[in-house]
């Protein structure tokens, strides 16, 4: 704690004080979560096909949240590394605490072949920012299998492929219909 | 005042646990939809739902969002959600039905305590002028109140650990409680054993205090009408209300609970423990339990946390709620017409709920 | 037993400002609440209840802070309960006080909602801790992309909210940005954020609270200003993302607007509604808000800002207070909304007042644009015709 100014009596001058906190969280990883990292560390993006609705949910949470049932191991398969942008945005990095971006950077959500969920956040390289476009054809830019990891995965939100992936990058292929992404656009 | 007697007809809830592979999430959709199957009720009926959790307990912002996927939010929901523990949801809930507009609630409360270290973590929920730059932790705290409590001359570390050898009695005898040593008696020798233990914070023993606990609760709130169509033995709401006291510790009688007794007049327990046969009581240490009893009147024929109670199990966040449905059985079963729960929010008892339970008049 | 007619009787606000230095921040939950209880014209005992909210404990670094707060807000003897339902929790615990009393349990109730952004960093509360936080903004913008490719919106109708917003600020004493020389060329030159969004289309970080005292048909008469009857609430919630969602038009949104026009007799609320209090954060979401609560066409939002209607002199005004664009304590601004709304229909919004206000809107939403709370308020209670 550092005291930064200090007053009991100018009514104008606060007293400010910094008062900083530190806490640690432990997570324990899910089976489903510890699977699909062991997949993305194996070159495998697993996704999880719910027994009603057959939606393909990648890093599946271990339940469809729609029809509120359970998916257990039973329900994995492998999902392509390729897919296409269906939406993005292109952010310049806000300054707070623990931020290390400096440069602007897209944010692009990607739908894999054969998933039904699209992966939110994901980096788009090998290509000029401004260029970045929906309909781009996109393949997985993969991390060395020695460079592989569980970097990423936590309890919270929809599992992170940056254990296996660094990114997207775009295959070359034409753009796709936005007929074919409509349904999952941004 | 409120007409309608609410009807609880369904309940769920995951054993609670030291630590919990499962996220909570997971946690949430297992007791929700063992609730759901007991009412024997279509999610789709709910008409409000209600959640109660904490982020900084889990360890992110927004933690309900993600909770709010075991709850079926598709189509869309009438929901809300409180930062406290599930009983305050079951409350808002209770509010919302009386509207008349609804046949069904569903309330659940979540929390995991394993990810972080309650000593560091609660000292947050302290007022950060004063109180936390301090570093009082929960343990801290309850041993002031535990002293207190001696000091008044109305309780002894004894009586302490015979709350606490009765409360593990009774949480081995439920599979959904944690399972912890010297669990199994209440004998003198027992009681001589559990005071033979260091102090944590004298004069409190670890047996004294509520061993935190990743786990959820999930409750059915129905209208009479709907309850009566689904179950030959509705459990009914007969009073619920909920009272706060001042947060510094030091403008208050700790060694009492002037909220819970001012609750339990509000909904209507009555004098001298109101005829309940059963008293689920949310105390986060043994000397808390004896606050809480004189507190609500409750005589020595009264059976306290029959279900062992949070010195057995603690899921925070859902601690509460778990409290209602432990009541909530007991009045189902015939074990007794009338019960009253207990639930706390804040520490050392500051922030108080009585719900009075009871069968078919 | 059927709800009980409930009412608005007494408005609270803070000054809302980058930092409010000079209160904590229990100064500035009661500087907000003792403007209530004035308006109201009662003390602290004739509340039987209070309520509070707020968005996430990490934008002020205090577990559940009303624990603290509640001492200062008379809570002692008294229920107290803390609502969080993202974005749009100063809505939702502003109707969850009402509830209390449509349901007979109460006949006066104080609601509270907060946030100090300056005690914290709402973009690390944001983030988690983590690097890469993309803020409400980054969120958000995917969004407004799809809806301005959908309907083929000009770019410039986000700038024309912007600017309007902030001219409807300079009329509101309490507002947080007064930029007088607000323009379509300052909006347009301002830096890009998020695109498309830039910095003077985006909502600043204010330090402020609301308070509301809401009131049975008793507590209305006996106050001393007009009430503003609260004719109708409603609260949906969808999941945050799932297969097929469509973003740009939540389905919640158009389930809460629809519960609540039903439940009041509403059929046409572009008519039937005088002025609209509407979350917008970033300006875009005023015509998404206009299409995603069908007040107007598919298509036909922009249109509605494009053609000036929702000026604080057009056919349909929306946030004549300024809005979130001027002030955004985020906790807080949920209940701006309703809290403004229900100043119109008393006849008591100052320099920023819509004429003949009868009917008004007040909405929140929160999330990742999936959590929504809605009400209408008149100023008697057969105002809807």
């Amino acid at each position: 704690m550092t005291t930064e100014k200090g007053s009991a009596s100018a009514a104008d001058e606060p007293m400010v004080v910094d008062d900083f906190v530190a806490l640690t969280y432990h997570d324990r990883l899910p089976p489903e979560t510890v699977r699909f990292a062991d997949g993305l560390i194996a070159g495998r993006i697993i996704g999880q096909r719910c027994p009603q609705c057959r939606r393909v949910y990648v890093g599946g949470k271990g339940f469809c949240a729609m029809c509120v049932v359970v998916m257990g191991p039973e329900s994995e398969i492998d999902v392509a590394d390729v897919g296409v942008v269906t939406g993005y945005t292109i952010i310049t990095p806000v300054r707070y605490y623990g931020q290390t971006k400096t440069e602007p950077f897209v944010y692009a959500s990607v739908l894999l072949d054969g998933a039904s969920s699209v992966l939110g956040g994901q980096e788009i390289t090998g290509i000029a920012i401004d260029a970045v476009r929906e309909g781009l054809r996109v393949r997985a830019v993969w991390k060395p299998p020695e460079a592989r990891n569980y970097e990423g995965h936590s309890t919270r939100g929809w599992g992170s492929l940056a254990g296996g992936i660094v990114g997207f990058e775009w295959t070359g292929e034409p753009d796709v219909p936005r007929e074919q992404y409509k349904e999952f656009a941004v | 005042m409120p007409a309608d007697d609410i009807a609880i007809v369904g309940w769920g809830q995951t054993p609670s646990v030291a630590s919990t592979d499962l996220t909570e999430p997971q946690l949430c959709l297992a007791a929700v939809n063992d609730a759901l199957a007991m009412a024997n009720i279509d999610r789709h009926a709910i008409g409000f739902t209600c959640s109660g959790s904490c982020d900084y307990l889990s360890g992110g912002p927004f933690v309900f969002i993600s909770n709010l996927e075991a709850a079926g939010a598709w189509p869309p929901i009438s929901e809300s959600h409180v930062e406290m523990d599930g009983a305050w949801a079951l409350y808002e809930a209770w509010v919302r039905i009386q509207h008349g507009d609804i046949d069904f609630a569903l309330v659940y409360g979540s929390g995991k305590s394993s990810p972080s270290d309650p000593a560091l973590l609660f000292p947050q929920q302290l007022d950060p002028y004063y109180l936390e730059p301090l570093g009082l932790d929960p343990a801290s705290l309850m041993g002031m109140q535990a002293r207190a409590l001696l000091d008044s001359g109305t309780a002894t570390e004894r009586d302490f650990a015979a709350v606490a050898a009765r409360s593990r009695r009774a949480g081995a005898a439920n599979p959904k409680a944690q399972t912890l040593p010297n669990g199994a008696g209440e004998s003198d020798l027992d009681i001589d054993a559990l005071l033979a233990a260091p102090y944590v914070r004298a004069p409190l023993r670890a047996h004294d205090l509520a061993p935190a606990a990743d786990g959820a609760a999930a409750v059915v709130l129905a209208t009479p009408a709907k309850a009566r169509e689904l179950t030959d033995h509705p459990v009914f709401i007969r009073g619920i209300d909920h009272r706060l006291e001042p947060h510094q510790p030091g403008v208050r009688d700790l060694a009492d609970s002037p909220s819970t007794r001012l609750a339990a007049q509000k909904a209507g327990l009555g004098a001298n423990g109101g005829g309940v046969g059963v008293a689920e009581l949310y105390a986060t240490s043994s000397a808390q339990e004896l606050i809480l009893r004189a507190a609500l009147g409750l005589g020595p024929d009264v059976s306290v946390n029959p279900s062992g109670g949070a010195l057995c199990s603690d899921p925070v966040m859902a601690t509460g709620l778990v409290r209602i449905i432990e009541a909530a059985q007991r009045v189902a079963d015939g074990t007794t017409r009338r019960a009253v729960a207990h639930a706390v929010n804040g520490q050392v008892l500051q922030h108080n709920l009585v719900c009075v339970l009871e069968g078919e008049r | 037993m059927s709800a009980r007619p409930v009412a608005v009787i007494g408005v609270g606000q803070t000054h809302h400002k980058k930092a409010r230095a000079d209160v904590s921040m229990i100064g500035l939950v009661r500087e907000a609440a003792e403007r209530a209880l004035a308006d109201a014209g009662c003390d602290w005992a004739d509340i039987d209840a209070v309520v509070l909210g707020k968005a996430p404990d990490a934008f002020e670094g205090v577990m559940q802070p009303e624990l603290f707060l509640a001492d200062a807000l008379g809570g002692a003897g008294k229920p107290m309960l803390r609502v969080h339902t993202a974005g749009s929790v100063g809505g939702s615990t502003f109707i969850y006080g009402s509830h209390l009393v449509n349901a007979g349990i109460h006949e006066r109730v104080l609601t509270v909602a907060w946030e100090k952004q300056s005690e914290g960093n709402a973009q690390w509360g944001l983030a988690g801790g983590r690097s890469g936080g993309i803020g409400a903004g980054g969120a958000f913008a995917p969004f407004i992309r799809k809806y301005i490719r959908d309907t083929d919106a000009p770019e410039y109708i986000g700038w024309m909210v912007a600017v309007k917003d902030r001219q409807n600020a300079l009329k509101n004493p309490y507002a947080h940005l007064k930029i007088a020389d607000i323009s379509i060329e300052k909006v347009k030159e301002s830096e890009m954020l998020w695109d498309p969004l830039r910095f003077l289309e985006s909502c600043p970080s204010s330090d402020g609270a609301c308070a509301m005292v809401v009131g049975s048909e008793a507590a209305a008469a006996a106050a001393p200003n007009p009430p503003a009857w609260v004719l109708g609430t409603a609260v949906r919630t969808e999941l945050s993302t799932f297969p097929g969602r469509d973003a740009t038009r939540p389905q919640a949104g158009v389930d809460c607007a629809h519960a609540l026009y039903d439940s009041v007799g509403i059929t046409n609320p572009r008519e039937q509604i005088d002025v609209a209090e509407l979350y917008v954060p970033f300006s875009w979401y005023e015509p998404m808000w206009l299409e995603g609560h069908d007040i107007a066409g598919p298509g036909e939002g922009w249109r509605m800002v494009d053609d000036g209607a929702t000026e604080i002199e057009g056919s349909f005004p929306v946030n004549p207070s300024g809005g979130v664009l001027s002030s955004n304590p985020i906790g807080a601004s949920g209940m701006l909304r309703m809290a403004e709304a229900a100043l119109q229909v008393r006849g008591l919004a100052g320099e920023h007042q819509v004429e003949g206000a009868h009917v008004s809107l007040g909405q929140a939403y929160g999330g990742n644009a999936q959590y929504f709370s809605m009400a209408i308020f008149g100023s008697t209670q057969d105002a809807v015709r």
